[in-house]
């Protein structure tokens, strides 16, 4: 093995496993979710960041390194696609598209994938360890209000966004009514220069019979 | 070629011709063979409970990067027996003892006994006990079978070492056919900008933040004189393979401030 790795690599997986196990031990449900995968290994490897994240459990902890030579599976995708698949739950579908491969025992990678959707941490318990009580929940308070009414915003944008598919698109001007429309102003151009044209001529021919 | 070159290539030139005489160097120092080692145990056993506050002030937490980078490199796999030389305060034994698993086995040696606590403390505090075991000894002289080992490494402890040909030799001898050894080691900067600014560190720097956490200015003068004392990139590269070692290759990290060398047994 050559040192297929750099200093920035490192530095990555380094935070990576820092956030990873500090959430696991905030975690309501501690750790005895990853027992099952003890000594397991699921690498992965993203379009994105161009090189190996593997992940091996040991002791109650996730390590994560650049490794790739071992693993007990193996998933090549990107962040796109690893996002449509949380959303639509469509596995096949991307496996049929190519945008995912898995190779291994796919149970590893659906724990892996459950235990970070079970996370469950007490952020308004670990605040007030470093704030105190009452502003935790002033803070806590305002954040609600707040998600309420960006909720509410994201609801009615979407509700007028639909509305305005459904109705207003069809009183829209269609590309061939603005090209018929620009055809008329063109035609209406050419007769008034023609009467234009006209008048000037009859001006002329009156004030030389004048004369 | 700066005066600390200079002096440098002097004393290397006073200790290969004193090799006769069984002198060697402790820092820009020329001392006997048998005092080394008692000098070099002296600077550790007054360090050691600050050492990693220290590594981590005085990389800027990169060593822990360098690390990483080691065990990334060593290719290390479950089950592997690994032995961590001059393993102070258990870094790397600590992430080793985590990817070699139940079935594997690191073993965290020291020729100091005060890092070797400090360490042994270290680990067992962090839960680290399953697979590690502890042994204090000296690197020219490993008291291993032949071909026992899958993984050797030595971070920042080879230039301690009185002779690091005799270590290099032992090392080949406790590493399995197919086994390799890491050495990660202060080395030659690349560019001659970044080595100016950082001997103007080593030099000046280093000691007062030395005397300020640790209390002991002259330890990390130390530091500083057998980081130069140190065999560079190339020349370490032969020593590797005179001790036998093949496929020699080293990375640089941080433009050279610190190399790490590989070599297998086959």
């Amino acid at each position: 093995m050559e040192y297929n790795t750099t200093l920035h690599q490192q530095l990555i997986c380094s935070i990576l496993e820092k956030i990873i196990n500090k959430a696991l031990a905030l975690s309501l449900n501690g750790t005895q979710s990853l027992n099952p995968l003890e000594q397991k290994i699921l690498v992965v490897n993203l379009a994105e960041i161009g090189f190996p994240l593997s992940f091996m459990v040991n002791n109650g902890l996730i390590m994560v390194t650049s490794l790739s030579d071992i693993s007990d599976c193996t998933i090549h995708t990107s962040i796109k696609t690893l996002v449509a698949l949380k959303k639509q739950q469509q596995l096949t579908e991307l496996i049929k598209q190519n945008k995912l491969d898995i190779v291994g025992d796919i149970k590893i990678a659906q724990q892996f994938a459950q235990i970070a959707e079970t996370l469950n941490i007490d952020w308004q318990s670990e605040l007030a360890k470093y704030i105190g009580d009452i502003p935790t929940y002033k803070f806590g308070h305002l954040g609600k209000k707040l998600a309420q009414k960006l909720n509410f915003a994201f609801t009615q944008i979407q509700a007028d966004s639909t509305e305005w598919l459904v109705h207003e698109k069809r009183l829209v001007v269609t590309k061939s009514q603005v090209a018929a429309f620009n055809l008329q102003v063109s035609e209406l151009e050419v007769l008034t220069e023609t009467l234009s044209e006209r008048i000037h001529a009859l001006k002329s021919t009156i004030s030389n019979r004048l004369k | 070629m700066s005066l600390q070159d200079q002096d440098r290539k002097d004393s290397i030139n006073n200790t290969t011709n004193n090799n006769a005489d069984n002198n060697t160097h402790f820092g820009y120092q020329t001392v006997d063979k048998s005092e080394k080692e008692s000098k070099v145990a002296g600077v550790f056993h007054s360090v050691a409970a600050q050492y990693d506050v220290m590594n981590d002030l005085m990389s800027f937490g990169i060593h822990r990067l360098w690390k990483r980078f080691t065990i990334d490199a060593s290719g290390v796999r479950p089950g592997n027996k690994v032995l961590d030389l001059a393993g102070g305060t258990g870094d790397l034994t600590a992430k080793f003892s985590q990817l070699v698993g139940k079935n594997g086995q690191v073993i965290l040696a020291d020729i100091n006994s005060s890092m070797l606590n400090v360490g042994r403390d270290k680990l067992r505090d962090r839960g680290l006990v399953q697979n590690i075991e502890y042994v204090q000894a000296n690197a020219q002289h490993l008291p291993f079978e032949d071909n026992t080992f899958d993984v050797i490494t030595i971070a920042f402890g080879l230039r301690n070492v009185t002779d690091k040909d005799e270590a290099l030799r032992s090392m080949y001898r406790v590493l399995k056919p197919g086994g390799r050894l890491l050495v990660l080691e202060f080395s030659k900067p690349e560019q001659e900008l970044i080595s100016k600014a950082y001997d103007f560190y080593s030099f000046n720097i280093l000691p007062k933040m030395g005397e300020l956490v640790a209390k002991d200015g002259d330890s990390y003068q130390y530091l500083a004189e057998s980081i130069r004392m140190h065999p560079d990139q190339e020349t370490l590269k032969e020593m590797m393979e005179a001790a036998g070692f093949e496929q020699t290759t080293y990375k640089n990290l941080t433009g050279g401030v610190v190399a790490l060398h590989k070599g297998y047994k086959f």
